[in-house]
């Protein structure tokens, strides 16, 4: 007999967001895509880019998680169930208004991909405030009965705007897409590529310049290098940017990187002991000596940010669409 | 309020700036050791693949080696019981031990699983853990932290804290050979005093009876072999079919543990005997003259029936995932009950039955998935923990 009860609050309140509006954030449908405003992006098209949750809520997300730390920490106590659920009203917030206080460069690493795929030639549209949730949480929740129902509608709403293939950009929704859907949707036919992927099938035309010389450390995300098995695309990708000194870990990188502490909602439910494993992941890549952390997932990107504010450090951490943005010869 | 109390001990270990250095200390010189195991030994990978198919067909007939293992252990003149339960197990321990006795025991999770040394305290023996790990944590009153280093969570100046104040003596930290030493000078003569000595196995033969015991210290050597009578308990999972299926996985075993060889491997298939007196089998001559193997269920065989969590029956104990492990990292034993991190979360549901840790610790998994990447048996630990919060969320 199963009990609803045993999910974590924290991660029930995201997953019901996602199952009442579609989002993690439970926004309104209007408030989505914001980012994309000014790019003039098609609707329509055989391929899509299909741009996830994490990258254009990261502001409100990593506000929210960072208040849920502080409570985590102080107001609530550490013997209470403290998560993401219920605090906002506890504490007179309401998740949709903070995206008024969103940071600017929250959405960059998606304006940068865009800008990368247009310089490709990639032919591409953006379902934009239609585009579905991949509902992948709802999967690593436990709540699969949500997840098939929501799966299909997320399935059969890409396949109404005649949707053939994905270039997904977050990692854990492109695996969800990919591989997670497969056994719950008969007859599924997307065919889902990652943006990396994209990239570097058309790598050997590329000439790619940093501005500048860096020394560049590589954090594999967890759904990158252990789930969809991406180990030296984004390696290959870095190395043939001229410029960027790579280095990397002793033990901790590729199959054997360090999660950064928000692995699967891990955040959403142990606030402060995610941010401990954040501070740990960042001090073993500081250790390589590099000026810039690049990584490729707005959960990680999240992460890494609050260890180095935490260590006081100057380390920059990027997305690799933006590295790649930036190294673009005109 | 399970996930509160859990939560709360859990950030408590998160805090400890002790648990973090002691376990900074042990996850590099196990990575180190490993590699250099690995190293010298490459045809492990290989073994290993072949040991996973040996484990996944045992566990597919478990029933059937658990029988024939309790013969071929009778037939050698010891004495095997099936207890389908933890209860069944401590009755019958009860019934061979009584009370009043004098008990050296080997480091055992499935004691651990059942409470066994407790539950012997309790009956009024004296109970001596004689591995150096698991002394300290009885001394300490505190609970293993890891299956192979129980005492991992605890820095060498904390363990020289507590060997002080039990001989009154004061003991430098820095020297650990004395530390050691005082353990064995503490221990040597409750070997030779003890009614009973009893241990665990990490493998066993069914075709011969015989248990495989692997082991550093000798601790286990001297716990089964001085006293009058071994007592064996051994969760049922242990078992593979023939003498070289278990080399196979007593290798495997110790080469993930970070040993390139360990310096003893014990196997013991009946009591001590001898004929040299005109040809006379006569039983108990140097070693115990009684064997006694239990071989515990308790939710293993319906646990095998899993389609997926029945994976967390192939694992060799070997510990290797709970140092790839981030929230391990931090927090040790803590993110854990009987058996510790993802693969203790299905344990505390399907063998221990406690739904409520269960969920806690299927919800501490980061689903990051390094230490399948570690694992010899290639155990899926973040699939298993979604399928064991979707049965507990959703029920089956």
């Amino acid at each position: 007999m199963g009990d609803k009860t045993l999910v974590p609050s924290g991660l029930a309140y995201l997953a019901d967001n996602i199952i009442s509006k579609q989002n993690i954030l439970g926004t309104a449908k209007e408030a989505r895509a914001r980012w994309a405003k000014d790019l003039n992006l098609k609707q329509t098209g055989d391929t899509v880019f299909f741009v996830g949750c994490g990258y254009q809520y990261a502001g409100e997300l990593d506000l929210l998680s960072s208040m849920a730390r502080k409570a985590d920490k102080s107001i609530l106590g550490a013997d209470r169930l403290v998560g993401l659920a219920g605090l906002p009203k506890k504490l007179g917030i309401n998740p949709v208004s903070m995206l008024s206080k969103s940071k600017a460069d929250s959405a960059d690493p998606l304006k940068d991909a865009v800008k990368v795929l247009g310089k490709l030639g990639v032919k591409f549209g953006y379902l934009g405030s239609e585009e579905p949730c991949c509902v992948g949480l709802l999967y690593y929740t436990g709540l699969h009965r949500d997840f098939a129902q929501n799966a299909q509608a997320t399935y059969n709403k890409l396949k109404s705007f005649g949707v053939k293939r994905l270039i997904s950009i977050v990692p854990s929704c492109t695996y969800t897409l990919r591989n997670l859907f497969l056994p719950f949707i008969g007859g599924y036919d997307l065919e889902v590529k990652h943006f990396v992927e994209v990239i570097l099938e058309n790598l050997p035309s590329m000439k790619l310049r940093f501005p500048g010389e860096a020394k560049v450390a590589y954090h594999d995300s967890c759904q990158m290098v252990r789930f969809l098995g991406m180990k030296e695309e984004p390696r290959q990708i870095l190395r043939a940017i001229k410029g960027i000194d790579f280095v990397e870990t002793e033990w901790t990188k590729g199959e054997w990187a360090t999660c950064c502490g928000g692995g699967g909602g891990f955040e959403a439910i142990f606030p402060e002991l995610s941010h401990i494993l954040a501070v740990n992941r960042v001090k073993e890549l500081l250790e390589t000596g590099a000026e810039i952390i690049v990584t490729h997932c707005p959960g990680c990107i999240m992460q890494l940010k609050s260890g180095l504010k935490e260590l006081k450090s100057g380390v920059k951490v990027l997305d690799l669409a933006q590295v790649v943005a930036m190294s673009l010869e005109a | 309020m399970v996930f509160g109390e859990y939560k709360k001990e859990l950030m408590d270990a998160a805090h400890n700036e002790r648990i973090r250095l002691a376990l900074s200390r042990a996850i590099k010189s196990y990575r180190s050791n490993t590699n250099t195991a690995l190293k010298k030994f490459p045809h492990t990978i290989k073994l290993a693949e072949e040991v996973l198919e040996i484990k996944a067909k045992a566990i597919a007939e478990m029933e059937k080696l658990v029988q024939q293992v309790s013969q071929a252990i009778e037939e050698n003149k010891g004495k095997a019981y099936i207890a389908r339960t933890a209860k069944d197990a401590l009755e019958i321990i009860d019934g061979l031990v009584g009370t009043g006795k004098l008990i050296v025991k080997g480091k055992s999770m499935t004691g651990e699983e059942i409470g066994l040394r407790e539950h012997l305290e309790e009956k009024g023996n004296e109970v001596y853990e004689t591995d150096l790990g698991e002394f300290i944590i009885q001394k300490l009153h505190s609970r293993p932290m890891h299956i192979l280093s129980p005492s991992i969570h605890v820095p060498k100046e904390d363990v020289a804290k507590l060997f002080s104040e039990i001989t009154g003596k004061e003991l430098p930290p820095d020297d650990i050979s004395k530390l050691v030493a005082t353990a064995r000078e503490l221990l040597r003569d409750k070997f030779f005093k003890a009614d009973i000595g009893i241990s665990g196995a990490n493998v066993v033969a069914a075709e011969t009876g015989t248990l495989f015991m692997i082991e550093n210290e000798g601790n286990i050597r001297l716990a089964t072999g001085a006293p009058p009578v071994h007592i064996a308990l051994i969760g049922m999972e242990k078992l593979v079919p023939t003498l070289s299926d278990a080399f196979k996985v007593a290798e495997v075993t110790w080469r993930y543990a970070n040993y390139t060889v360990p310096s003893y491997v014990s196997l013991v298939s009946g009591p001590s005997k001898t004929g040299d007196i005109e040809k006379v089998t006569t039983y108990g001559a140097h070693g115990p003259k009684e064997l006694h193997v239990i071989f515990l269920d308790a939710g293993r065989t319906e646990l095998a029936k899993h389609p997926v969590l029945r994976q967390a029956l192939y694992c060799l104990r070997c510990g290797g995932c709970l140092y790839e492990c981030p929230v391990f990292a931090v927090t040790a034993g803590y993110f854990g009950d009987k058996l510790f991190g993802g693969l203790g979360a299905v344990w505390a549901a399907m063998v221990t039955k406690d739904r409520q840790k269960a969920a806690a610790m299927a919800y501490t998994c980061l689903t990051c998935g390094r230490c399948k990447v570690r694992c010899p048996m290639k155990i899926d630990v973040p699939t298993m923990c979604v399928e064991l919060r979707r049965l507990l969320v959703e029920g089956a």
